[in-house]
Order: C-alpha cells, then structure tokens, then sequence
C-alpha cells in the first residue's frame, strides 16, 4: 500500500509528458485505424457490387442482340402454294397455318447455302418467313431477300465465342456480306421456347408485374391497416402481444414454406389456376404482408405524439387523426418498408416453384389467371439449360430483372421523397 | 354585498351566476398510483384562472381531465364529477370530440401541423363543417389569426409551413388553432415555459385580450406569470387542492403555511 500511494505522483499532472504524449498518439491511431476500417469495409462491398454488374452486362448484353442472315427466297418457284388473295380479310390466317412454311425455308435454303444451309438458320426461322408473307403478301409473286434468325453456332460465333468450325462458316458468310447483328426484338417480345434464338423475356417480365400488382394490392393495405390498429386502436395485452410476436416470426419464415402454405390453400382448397400471376401474388403477398406491418408499426410510433395531442385538442376524432396526421406523416417509413418487401418477393423463385409458376409457358399471360412465369424462375429455368444459347440469355434475363428493381424502386422513392416533403 | 362594490372582479362572478366548469371530488389514478385527490373547483367565464404548484403536483394531470384528454392515456382513470355547463363530462351521452372543441387545449410544446399556416388554422373548422365554403373560411382563417396577434405577421405567407414560424409565433399560431373552432373554454399547458421572455410576453398580452370572450385555464409554473395574467389561482400541492381564490389574496395574503411556503420560493 505504500508503494503505490508513494508511486502516485502529488504533483499537478503534466499534460506535456511523455506518457501523455504517447496516450495521444495512440488515441489518434485507433482514430485512423477505425476509419480505415469503415473505408475498407465500403471498398469490399462496392467491389462486390462492382463485379456482379460487370460480369452481367458482359455476358448478358450480347443477349439483347441476335444474327442474321440473309436468305433469298424464289416465291413463285417455292412449295408454297398460297394465293396472295387468300391472305386478305377472314381467312388468312387459316391460309398461313395450311402452307408448309418450314419445307419453303429447307428449299430456298438449301437453294442457296448447299445440302447443310438450313443449319446456318434457327429452328424457328421459318416463323419469320411467316410473318413476312403475312405482312406483305406481295411477296409471294416475286423473287425476295430476307433476313431470319441465324442458328445458336453462328449467332454465338457472331459475337465472338464460337467454335472453330462455326468461326470459320460466319467468317464465309459475312464476307460476302450475308451476315448481320441487330437488336434482338424477339427476346424483347416473345416469351420461352426451346430454341434459345428464339426465346424472350416478355413473357416472364409480364408475368413478374402481373404477380407484382396482384402483391401490392393485397399486401399493402392489409399490412398498413394491420399496423394502424396495432398502434392506434388495439388494447396492449397477451393477445395483442402474441399478435406482435407471430407477425415478428412470420417475417422470418423461410419463403418456400409460404409456397406449400400457398399450394395447400389457395389450389387445393381454393381451386385457384396453377401457375397464375394471382396465386403467385397471393403467396407473395403472405410473405410482403409482414414486412409491412413490422415497417408500418415502426413509422406510426416514430410520429410525434405531439401531433396527436394537437389533432384530438382540437376535436379531431381517432380515425381523423390517423388519416389525416398520423399516415401522412408515417407514410415515408411505411414506403421504405413496402419497397424492401416487394424488392424480396420481386425476386422470389422458391414459392412460386411450389405452386407450378415453373411450367413452361410460351405465351405471354393475358390476365392475373393466365399461366405465366416470372423473372427470377425464367432465370432459374434458363440457367439449367445444357445449351450454349442459354447462357447469355440467363444473363440478359437478369440484367432485365435488376432493370425491373430498379425502376420499381426508383419510384418507391420518388414517392417517399414526395411526402417526404410535407414535415 | 359590500365587497362587490370594492372588487370588480366579485362584480364579474355575480353577473355571471353560475360557473363554466365545475369540479366536485375529482381525483385521478395512473394505474395504482393516485395523481390527483378529491379536487373540487370552479372556473368561471370571462376569467383567466390559473394552476400553480411544483413540479408533479397533479395540475397538468387535473387540466387534461378538464377535456378528457387523459382518455388517451390507457392507464388512467378519473373519478368524480366535471361538469361544463352543468352538463357531466364524463357522462355517456356526452360526445368526447365535440367536448374536446368546446373546451380548445393549447400545449407546452408549441406543435403547430407540419402542413401551411393556413390549413393549420383552418383545420378544425373543416372537421367540424364550421364553414360552408371556402370564403367563409378564410374569414374564419383571418379572423382567428387576428385574434391571436398573429395576421399582421404571416398575412403574406399563409402557403407556408407552420413548423417554419419561430417558436412564440408557432405558439400564437396554436392559439389561433385553439380558437378557430370557437371553443368556451381554452385549457394552456405551460403555454409559454419554452418561449423566450419577448415571446411569452406577446403571450400573456393576448391571454388578457382573450379573457372577454372565454375562460381561460392556465399552467403555469412561473409565479410572477400566474399573478400578472389570472384573476383566480389554484394551488396545487401532491395532488391536492391546497388553496383556490383570488389571485391578489393568494398572492398577499394566502391562508396556508404551504401556499405562503411555496410562493415566497421556500420550496418548488
């Protein structure tokens, strides 16, 4: 004990010392250290970040584009025997099933690539031949040159990846100028098939904002309402408590159990369509409804109860002070919530496999009961395709699907900066 | 009948009999606890009367019974009997958020709407379908704005957002809220404790002004402010109504050691 008392030293303390000196280069080097830290941490995710949006649009721009090429076509001389007049009015369409478009497009192909010309064209060229008689049915009178869909080997050698041999046929064909590479309206308008030449993404983007709509009109206003009476109205006992905890674990119920919970009530209880954007959303909607509440919950309780006071001061009953103080001033916070909710379930696969939105549907959906897929399983269907052609088009189907996110959250925010706006 | 003729403000309650609000054994409860016990008081019209004690005395909890805004509170419970026009308050029949307008509150806090200065004020009146139609209601606006010295100072800027005002004006622009739904009785929690001394200055001059067309309530912690602008004073001590009368004689001459303790800043 004397020791120590005797080692304190009874003098004033000295701020210029040694050991003070050293306490201050440490303090400002655990400063340093920290910030580095942090820096660190950004530069790791942004890299990530970085390299997940390079790799896409590297490997996936290239599905936004699709060869060519040029084919000359002898109507007249071909075994297309259709009258140019069956083509106006009524019949036409029949007409165009009753021709044998694909023979047409074997002979003028093989006409003027060789015995292996109807390889240098994708399986479903011939719809383009198609659609180009039914657009001009003129055609069929005269000799015409036409540019259709060229096959998975060429298109991929077009854009550099090709095999050798496919390489060396693409060269041939584009010098004598027989080759080209436009956009590929086809993905931007048509829906899955087969052939990866051939498939769009139309289908499941439409099927992704049908499914979208469907979950936001069902999970928005039960989970605002839910979170309302929960703040403003429900007494504070068990009952609500175990309310409150049971929304709390639904937020964090693995989605593909909300998919057997959606197969087992809404088609086989409900008999609702299998594979339809309703009962996708409808699943969904389970999943989003929570997240809402829990956000909703949290911005309700974050308006000053100053604002309340002075609303019922003044003789504003309970549901007016709610509409027309409380959600104004919560609806920032609620968005904020909407926007991550619906951001999960934009990009949910594991539900909606559960009830059949993994079928393989090659129209785009025309209503909320039409089969339809959605984004992230056309990905998934498309990645665990053994053909090359698929690759890009994963690739350009997720670039597509972040697009979607992106837009759905730019006006998520656009909307909260809005209200934002009136504090 | 000799005083009244000595006192102008006896003069006052005799022209008008009977008092605004009465309180007879009200005490409240949070939960178990007993906040205020068995007060019993009037207040009169065309009055100003204030509440005095120290903090925690109950007479912020006892003003808030006044127009059951305690009923937001789930843990409290009043008991006893308020009458407003010897009408009970608490009474099934009686419609809590047409009571609420009749008797206005203005808070501690100022807590102007975050919306325009305008709508601040003519908010009450669109709830309670006071004008029918929008002239109607800007006369209302005006009118209001008026009376709470307020016009001259936002006529300009009506478009803009209340919570933009300085703090004594966001208060006069609660005021103006308060009145614009023609209310009887005005309650005032602290209405100035967190306003510069021009401000509250600015407020006790329009709390005079307003005496002849309400009666007005007050909280108020500071005692200098209770004497210049009430002509009734309540003292409150732990919950209880210690002593209630004229503010000159509590303030000269109060019949309590406690009341006598407290105002020459013995404790408080």
């Amino acid at each position: 004990m004397t020791d120590m008392a005797a080692s304190i030293d009874p003098s004033p303390t000295d701020w210029n010392g040694e050991a003070m000196r050293r306490r201050i280069r440490r303090r400002y080097a655990a400063e340093r250290r920290f910030k580095l830290l942090g820096l660190a941490a950004i530069l790791v995710s942004a890299g990530f970040l970085a390299f997940l949006l390079v790799t896409m649009f590297s490997n996936g721009i290239s599905g936004f584009a699709r060869s060519e090429v040029r084919l000359d076509v002898d109507f007249p001389r071909s075994s297309l025997f259709l009258d140019p007049a069956a083509l106006e009015g009524f019949g036409a369409d029949q007409a165009l099933a009753g021709a044998d478009f694909p023979e047409a497009l074997n002979e003028a192909a093989q006409a003027q690539y060789g015995d292996s010309g109807r390889s240098l064209f994708s399986e479903g060229a011939w719809i383009g031949l198609r659609d180009a008689v039914r657009d001009d049915p003129s055609l069929l009178g005269r000799r015409a040159t036409l540019w259709l869909p060229a096959s998975t080997a060429i298109d991929i050698a077009a854009k550099g990846e090709g095999e050798a041999e496919a390489e060396r046929l693409k060269a041939r064909l584009a010098e004598a100028g027989r080759v080209r590479t436009g956009i590929n309206w086809t993905f931007l308008r048509g829906s899955d098939s087969t052939d990866p030449s051939a498939v769009g993404i139309w289908g499941a983007f439409k099927g992704s904002l049908l499914t979208m709509i469907v979950t936001l009109l069902i999970a928005f206003p039960i989970g605002v309402l839910s979170a309302v009476y929960l703040e403003e109205y429900a007494p504070r006992n068990r009952w609500t408590d175990m309310i409150e905890v049971s929304i709390n674990n639904l937020a964090a119920v693995p989605s593909i159990i909300f998919g057997l919970l959606g197969l087992a009530i809404f088609l086989n209880v409900m008999h609702l369509p299998r594979s339809a954007p309703l009962v996708g959303g409808l699943t969904l909607a389970l999943m989003t409804m929570p997240v809402i509440v829990i956000a909703g919950r949290n911005a309700i309780k974050s308006v000053p109860p100053s604002i309340r006071d002075a609303a019922l001061g003044i003789g504003a009953s309970r549901i007016q002070v709610v509409f027309h103080h409380v959600l104004p001033l919560a609806l920032p916070g609620i968005l904020t919530g909407t926007i991550i909710g619906m951001a999960r379930a934009l990009g949910e696969t594991a539900p909606l496999l559960m009830i059949g939105m993994r079928a393989f549907v090659a129209a785009p959906p025309g209503g909320f009961a039409d089969p339809a897929s959605v984004l992230p399983v056309q990905i998934f269907l498309w990645s665990d395709e053994v053909s090359r052609g698929f690759v890009e088009k994963t690739s350009a189907a997720i670039i597509v699907l972040l697009v979607f996110l992106l837009a759905m959250n730019g006006l998520a925010i656009y909307l909260r900066n809005k209200f934002e706006r009136r504090w | 009948m000799a005083d009244m003729i000595q006192s102008p403000i006896q003069a006052a309650d005799a022209a008008a009999s009977s008092p605004k609000m009465t309180a007879r054994g009200v005490s409240v409860f949070y939960g178990e606890k007993k906040a205020v016990d068995d007060v019993s008081i009037d207040i009169h019209r065309e009055h100003v009367t204030a509440f005095i004690g120290p903090s925690g005395c109950g007479k912020s909890t006892f003003l808030r019974t006044l127009n059951r805004m305690n009923d937001t509170i789930g843990s409290a419970r009043v008991e006893g009997r308020i009458e407003l026009d010897s009408e009970d308050i608490y009474a099934s029949s009686m419609d809590v958020v047409q009571l609420r307008a009749r008797v206005g509150m203005v808070f501690q806090k100022p807590n102007p709407f975050p919306k325009s200065i305008f709508e601040n004020v003519a908010y009450g009146p669109r709830i309670h379908g006071l004008a029918a139609g929008k002239a109607e209601l800007d006369v209302i606006v005006e009118r209001s704005l008026r009376r709470a010295g307020l016009w001259d100072e936002v006529k300009d800027r009506l478009a803009e957002s209340g919570t933009a005002l300085s703090g004594g004006q966001q208060q006069r622009l609660c005021i103006a809220r308060a009145i614009a739904v023609d209310p009887e009785v005005i309650l005032m929690d602290e209405p100035a404790s967190a306003l510069d001394p021009i401000a509250t200055a600015r407020i006790e001059e329009l709390i005079h002004e307003l005496r002849g067309n309400y009666a007005i309530v007050i909280v108020t912690h500071n005692m200098q402010q209770a004497a210049r602008v009430s002509q009734r004073t309540a003292f409150f001590h732990l919950g209880v109504l210690v002593e209630y009368g004229e503010t000159s004689a509590i303030f000269t001459n109060p019949r309590e050691t406690r009341t006598k303790d407290y105002i020459t800043g013995r404790y408080g």
